[in-house]
């Protein structure tokens, strides 16, 4: 048997989708192929991994309060609008207050550059608030990743736009981020509304995973 | 031909609804985690889908298999949430925040020293990472044949893809985690489940 073959018939001999004789062909060939046996070794081991990675259960009385939104649809469109305020505390995200100026009631932000610190490798998400005096509707936002920061699910793109309505006061921004090495830019949120821009930065520290062996 | 009335919300609805749907929600929300991979997602992703079955009540009174049935309404519609994020770039914004917790963080639970939790903890980071590189329906096919356990008979009613587009989809999934996760974190972590 050729390496390519093998290889291309590797999955089913681990979804035990084969039948004997090839099933032997393939293991004849893995008794003398290093290269093929890392293959088989690797994919075993990935699988294993797969098996065991636990997905955590809904928080106590999410069922109950997701029927219960299902069956009253009142509740259902305020579902987004209701969710409690996040604490500071949680691990692994950041909260960051921005009151919005210009064509938002301005509020004093205490430091010109807001900042945090993300772990290198690690999704977090950076939770950016922006308080509008009014409801607005059909306001830009752009945003600019500075680079080896990524958006989630969004490859090397580095400048990302679209149109979204401000409600008034709190409006939540949800940004998964991931590091893949020192930051040197800010990253820029551009909002721009009826011919009114404001700009924030963030300035994004990076750490290293520590224990992770990276 | 009899007219098409709506479903009207009695307390029998409502009851036969959530009597229906009671035993597969912890079930679709740790399918929906591990289709996106983030737990407010997966919220989002059941809310949406318990919102819209609702009213189909009746229908749903009819299916045999509802598990399955459901698991594939679920999946269409986490691919289209995928491609709506996609066509208008991310990021809801939405009045107040919202009660996280962020999947990385839930862990279970452990009875092994630290050095080892540290590295299943890493295992754990590094598998979520390569896997939201997939795209939805590679990691659909991935997460409901590789971790649930459905062959590729099933899927293939399940997903309404026919088995060799499955078993493609599958090879390609296998092949760009091997790329993204090299044999060293995967033995690491062989160790530590063994140990």
């Amino acid at each position: 048997m050729q390496c390519s073959a093998f290889s291309s018939q590797l999955d089913d001999y681990l979804d035990g989708r084969l039948g004997n004789t090839q099933q032997r062909l393939i293991e004849g060939h893995l008794e003398h192929c290093q290269g093929c046996r890392n293959l088989h070794r690797h994919s075993v081991a990935l699988q294993r991994a797969l098996t065991a990675l636990s997905a955590p259960m809904p928080h106590p009385g999410f069922v109950e309060q997701a029927l219960s939104r299902a069956t009253r649809p009142e509740a259902g469109a305020a579902w987004f609008r209701g969710r409690p305020l996040v604490s500071l505390a949680l691990a692994a995200t950041v909260m960051l207050g921005v009151a919005v100026g210009l064509f938002f009631a301005w509020q004093p932000v205490s430091a010109p550059v807001q900042s945090v610190t993300l772990t290198l490798q690690r999704p977090e998400t950076v939770r950016v608030v922006f308080n509008s005096a009014k409801p607005l509707k059909g306001a830009t936002l752009s945003l600019g990743l500075p680079e080896n920061v990524e958006l989630v699910g969004y490859g090397d793109r580095r400048e990302l736009s679209w149109k979204t309505d401000l409600q008034q006061g709190g409006n939540l921004l949800q940004l998964p981020l991931v590091v893949r090495g020192p930051a040197r830019d800010d990253l820029v949120a551009n909002l721009s509304h009826g011919g009114s821009t404001k700009i924030f930065r963030l300035r994004i520290e990076v750490k290293n995973a520590g224990n992770t062996g990276m | 031909m009899a007219p098409v009335l709506p479903y009207r919300r009695t307390r029998a609805a409502v009851t036969n609804f959530e009597d229906l749907l009671r035993p597969h929600v912890e079930y679709l929300y740790q399918l929906a985690w591990r289709f996106s991979g983030s737990v407010a997602d997966a919220e989002d992703l059941i809310q949406d889908l318990l919102v819209k079955l609702y009213p189909r009540t009746r229908e749903l009174l009819d299916i045999e298999l509802l598990r399955p049935w459901l698991a594939r309404v679920l999946y269409h519609q986490y691919v289209d949430s995928v491609r709506q994020r996609t066509r208008s770039p991310i990021v809801k914004l939405v009045g107040g925040a919202e009660d996280d917790d962020d999947p990385l963080d839930t862990f279970p639970s452990m009875t092994d020293g630290p050095e080892a939790q540290a590295e299943r903890h890493s295992l754990r980071e590094r598998l979520l990472d390569a896997l939201s590189r997939l795209n939805p329906e590679q990691r659909a096919v991935v997460t409901m044949h590789d971790v649930e356990g459905y062959s590729l008979e099933e899927l293939e009613s399940i997903l309404e893809t026919p088995v060799g587009t499955l078993k493609s989809r599958l090879h390609r999934a296998r092949q760009r985690l091997r790329e993204l996760l090299p044999m060293e974190p995967l033995s690491v972590g062989e160790r530590v489940v063994s140990a």
